[in-house]
């Protein structure tokens, strides 16, 4: 189970929170006329990168507030948390990311415990 | 096996004798033995049957990675598969021994030894295969059960146990030698640190061998208690004894299991066992190694054991499980033995090493020639033969000779594995070390650090400036600890995996996994039959599975493959060892999450008095809700509920609707807040008036319902479904917060802090009158959907004229505590009127007759306000709201999208049912070209007819029309489509 750092709370326990998805997803302006295929990539459509992710969690049972967070999704790890009005962090910045566990290949995921 | 105690142990209390029973007979133990040691004692070895031959099996090991020795405790608990070797006993214990019948001598099932040539690695696969699939659930699977497996499952839920969550610097498992240093490091430093061992008396090696001969130059024993006692002394340090740490998951989170009766019988109703959640910033991995043993020919005989547990029987509890074993070695690490039982007085029936004389080390050959004990170099054990225990065995010398050797007792060790278990479950990567033919833990992924043996330093050599490299991280005193051994050797192995019997047989086996019975014939058939990957390997023969997960068998497995295949072992790679460790029992993981805890339960202030007056409940959501009232125990459902629905239609129902979600909104921008996130628009509404909402996803699609209620235009208070509250409050608040941060509104739910009584029939306003004397409920005064604040009898209340019957309703709002008293006032008034309690069947009767939707029921989250006939209430001329884009989105104005319809039988007398297809011919051909369902139906005693809700292709433009609607149950029946509406259309009852 993770730990994540809540920017009003603190490092608390996976449980306390709910995952929202994609973080920095804009919502269409409602009173602009706009086409389905945009409105339909805001609806429907987000990413599911193997890596680094930027990600929406909501603290539920605690504070209750929204916040965004750097995510690499191939290791869990919970590289940074912020609130909703900070500027998103450089992806660039996170260069000293941990490989995954077994140095499995970019697609698929392997099951390697042995250093070759 | 003769066994003898040696007495003069500081671990065993010989003084205090302990009975129990094992298989019905009574037997003697002393204070301090476990399950297995005792029985040693009464010279008892054979315990069990194995899982697939049901071959006679005795004890193994002596610790927990016993594979043979698993025995039911027969208490309250009724523990299946308890490892022997690590249970203590208690006065009246009673054990017995698993998978045999009629009797552990004479196992009926031990036939399958006879046949056991065709019970190769995937007969079941292969066998069990047809005539047809229906023989695999109803013949075979339960055959196989009854025949295959371990211990009983206990009958009643008794264990009781407790979570502790711990948040430390510096977690250390395992109290052996490297772990006691390690926490004599941390002693008195700025480090929160947990020490954690899972036997009773802290000291690991220091307790089971004779290694060891001088620390600090003192008698191991002295400056053992020494450093437990500084250990203890230290305020940042907590030991957790008796507690297997058995899970090592992401970002170090331990969970360990506490064992709170060891060695006396758990007491009924109080914490036998806790479960401990670790949150620690380090953990330091001193948890030691693992003996494997070898495969020959009948290697699973009772009366074989590793050769360190037989010298752990002999420190640890006082008991030499034989006068004179054999020992089969081809490693350095049973020397100790040796050395162990002539420091008893004891001796070796026989030295058998598979190393050359100049491989063995000069120690031991001095010992051994000191002592005369018949040494065999190059030599090997070809088989080990006896009846349900070992007799005799069958060694090839060097000289390629034959000897038979009677023995008792054989004692074998294939070399030690450092125990990795916990560091693979922490994904740290493991490597093969080609010299010490085992795998080492070599890059971790956590902040984890091994010492000692678990990190596959066997030697003491650098024991000092190891620990002192690892723990440099941390500011902590350095180590200098002086040790001396009694065998000064260095750890040394010849390979060796497997000696093939003498004579080839269909019955020959050698054991690879003992607790699966897997011999090392079902490795070669996977690999001839092309499971060569070792994951496959695994599946297809079950090495390695099960609660063992390869403590004792898996490198050996590897060792044997990697030859098969001429491939190095790092090639092979190896299996996962999975989480838990050992077997951790569900009441241990369930905690006190159970019963009434298990999921809590939320009832309504007036729940008390739905009990006393018959209510039968219902489960929404976390809610018991009355789903209707019996007024004797011979009324049907179907009785009561029509009697309740016709008397709300003929006089008045009250229903406990307080279960309804309610979120209180304010702020100063709450009216436009509001108009964004339901679809009507509130703009123009009048202050006290209340509108009936639709809440869409973004998707367009209907989340929620419920009455708004605007008190001004920064105030609202909107009611939700009773299971929707919590997911509408979160989607206000997310979008408050995420979408539009710069409006000034806060919402919060008030559904527990208010009672709700929805009360309606034609005889409603009269009932009103006299429970609420001094308000005018006169239409003109009270018109339809408004609402007004009232104080009765010093209780704020809030009323509003709504209704979901059909009939003339109130919805009256009492704070939750003075709810009872109002709601007994309103039963006891209300009698003269008729007036009776009503549940959620009869109003979802009530409601289907007006066609009043339920979210969730009618709609799946595939139904947009369009579909169901609602769009009057989507607020057209508003910018924006949710979902508002997605209501013309090509998806949502097709035109075949599925629409909601009245269905009645076109034959009155015909029956509905829930979830019936709508299709359009009465003959079935498939595939039949489907048009919807139903999604709501009942019978209705006002229309005198059966009735329904459907969702159908085209549905609002096939009013009128006919079709049929079937299910496989029942014949096909003539239906048809009309409005969603049974009953008052004009709302002339709702509205006067």
């Amino acid at each position: 189970m993770l730990i994540i750092n809540c920017p009003y709370c603190g490092p608390r326990d996976q449980s306390e929170f709910s995952n929202g998805g994609e973080a920095h997803v804009k919502r269409p302006d409602g009173s602009k006329e706009i086409g389905d295929s945009e409105w339909g990539e805001y609806v429907f459509i987000r990413a599911n990168p193997k890596g680094l992710f930027y990600e929406r969690w909501v603290h539920t049972h605690g504070c209750r507030k929204w916040f965004n967070c750097v995510r690499d999704t191939s290791t869990d790890e919970i590289l940074v948390t912020y609130k909703l009005d900070e500027k998103k962090p450089n992806l660039n910045n996170f260069k000293s990311v941990v490989k995954t566990p077994s140095g499995e290949p970019e697609v698929g995921s392997g099951n390697f415990t042995v250093e070759k | 096996m003769k066994s003898i105690n040696l007495k003069e142990n500081q671990f065993i209390q010989f003084h205090q004798k302990i009975s129990f029973k094992f298989d019905g007979v009574k037997y003697f133990g002393y204070k301090g033995d476990t399950i297995a040691s005792a029985l040693l004692r009464n010279n008892i070895n054979l315990v069990g049957r194995s899982f697939k031959y049901h071959r006679p099996r005795g004890i193994y090991t002596c610790g927990i990675e016993e594979p043979n020795a698993l025995v039911q405790i027969i208490s309250e608990y009724s523990e299946p598969n308890t490892r022997a070797t690590i249970k203590k006993i208690y006065e009246g214990m009673e054990i017995e021994s698993q998978n045999r019948w009629p009797s552990l001598e004479n196992d009926f099932g031990s036939i399958n030894n006879l046949f056991s040539p065709i019970f190769t690695a995937g007969f079941y696969y292969k066998t069990f295969m047809g005539p047809h699939k229906k023989f695999w659930k109803n013949l075979y699977e339960p055959l196989i059960r009854r025949a295959a497996g371990l211990g009983k499952p206990p009958k009643d839920f008794k264990g009781i146990s407790n979570h502790i969550h711990h948040n430390v610097d510096v977690t250390i498992i395992g109290g052996g030698l490297n772990g006691l240093l390690a926490a004599k490091s941390f002693i008195n430093s700025n480090y929160d640190v947990l020490l954690i061992d899972f036997e009773e008396q802290l000291g690991g090696i220091i307790n089971n061998s004779n290694k060891i001969s001088l620390i600090d130059n003192k008698e191991p024993k002295d400056w053992l208690k020494e450093t437990i006692q500084e250990i203890e002394d230290s305020k940042n340090i907590k030991i957790l004894k008796n507690t297997l740490v058995t899970t090592y998951n992401y970002i170090n989170h331990l969970i360990a299991i506490e064992d709170r009766f060891v060695g006396s019988k758990p007491i009924e109703g109080k914490v036998n066992s806790t479960l401990h959640k670790i949150r620690t910033g380090h953990t330091i991995l001193c948890n030691g190694h693992i003996e494997r043993f070898l495969s020959f020919q009948n290697n699973d005989l009772p009366g074989i054991m590793l050769s360190s547990s037989f010298e752990k029987y002999m420190c640890r509890y006082g008991l030499a499980p034989s006068k004179e074993p054999v020992i089969f070695s081809n490693n350095s690490n049973s020397n100790s033995l040796v050395y162990s039982l002539i420091k008893a007085g004891l001796k070796p029936k026989a030295y058998i090493d598979s190393r050359s004389g100049e491989e063995i080390e000069p120690n031991l050959f001095d010992l051994i020639r000191k002592n005369d004990v018949p040494l065999y170099t190059n030599s090997q054990i070809k088989g080990a033969f006896g009846n349900k225990k070992i007799e005799k065995i069958l060694v090839e010398d060097s000289s390629g000779a034959l000897n038979e050797i009677k023995c008792d007792c054989l004692c074998l060790s294939g070399g030690i594995n450092p125990d990795v278990h916990l560091f693979t479950q922490s994904k740290g990567l493991l490597d093969w070390d080609e010299k010490d033919l085992t795998y080492k833990p070599s890059k971790p992924f956590q902040p984890t650090i091994t010492l000692g043996s678990a990190s596959g330093q066997f030697n003491f050599d650098n024991l000092n400036s190891d620990i002192n490299e690892k723990l440099k991280t941390f500011k902590v005193k350095k180590l200098d600890v002086k040790l001396e051994l009694n065998t000064n050797t260095k750890y040394n192995i010849e390979k060796l995996w497997e000696v093939s019997p003498q004579k080839k047989s269909l019955w020959a086996k050698s054991f690879i996994d003992l607790q699966n019975d897997v011999t090392t014939k079902d490795i070669r058939q996977a690999i001839t039959e092309g499971f060569d990957r070792i994951e496959h390997l695994k599946r297809y023969t079950t090495n390695s599975m099960g609660t063992d997960q390869g403590k004792i068998s898996s490198i050996n497995a590897l060792g044997i493959v990697s030859d098969l295949l001429d491939k190095r072992v790092n090639e092979v790679g190896t299996t996962i060892y999975r989480p838990p460790y050992a077997p951790l029992s569900f009441s241990a993981i369930a905690g006190r999450n159970c019963y009434e805890f298990y999921d809590p339960e939320r009832k309504s202030p007036i729940h008390s008095w739905h009990l006393k007056n018959g209510a039968i409940f219902e489960d929404v959501g976390q809610w018991k809700r009355p789903w209707y009232f019996q007024i004797n125990k011979d009324e049907s459902m179907h009785d009561a509920v029509q009697r309740e629905s016709k008397n709300v239609r003929e006089n008045a129902g009250i229903l406990d609707g307080s279960t309804l979600g309610k979120i209180e909104i304010k702020g100063e921008d709450a009216l436009e807040f509001m108009n964004l996130i339901y679809t009507n628009s509130f703009t123009k509404m009048k202050q006290g008036s209340a509108r009936y909402a639709l809440m869409l996803g973004e998707d367009g699609m209907v989340k929620d319902d419920g009455i708004i209620c605007k008190i001004s235009d920064q105030h609202f208070i909107a009611t939700t479904t009773t299971g929707g509250a919590a997911t509408v409050l979160g989607c206000m608040e997310e979008y408050a917060q995420t979408e539009w941060p710069n409006l000034k509104v806060y919402m919060n739910s008030i559904t527990e802090q208010y009672a709700t009584f929805n009360i309606s029939g034609p005889n409603t306003r009269e009932i009103m009158k006299k429970a609420f004397p001094n308000i005018n409920f006169s239409n003109e005064e009270f018109p339809f959907m408004t609402f007004q604040f009232h104080e009765f009898n010093g209780v704020p209340i809030r009323i509003l004229r709504a209704s979901f019957t059909g009939e003339l309703g109130y919805e009256i709002y009492i704070p939750s505590n003075s709810a009872p008293k109002i709601w007994d006032n309103i039963q006891s008034l209300g009698k003269e009127f008729g007036l009776a309690p009503y549940g959620t069947e009869a109003m979802h009767l009530l409601r289907a007759e007006k066609g009043y939707i339920i979210v969730g029921q009618d709609t799946d989250g595939s139904i947009t306000p369009i579909d169901l006939g609602l769009s009057w209430m989507i607020g057209k001329s508003k910018k924006d709201f949710l979902g508002k884009r997605s209501l013309t989105r090509s998806d949502t104005i097709r035109e075949d999208r599925k629409q909601l319809v009245g269905i009645i039988p076109s034959n009155k007398v015909d029956k509905l049912e829930e979830g019936q297809h709508i299709i359009l011919d009465k003959e079935i051909k498939s595939p039949v070209p489907m048009l919807g369902h139903i999604t709501s139906c009942y019978y209705s005693s006002t229309l005198g007819h059966d009735f329904a809700l459907a969702v159908i292709k085209n549905g609002h433009s096939m009013i009128g029309t006919k079709a049929y609607a079937s299910t496989s149950s029942m014949s096909t029946t003539g239906v048809d489509i009309v409005k969603p509406v049974f009953y008052d259309e004009d709302n002339k009852r709702l509205v006067s």
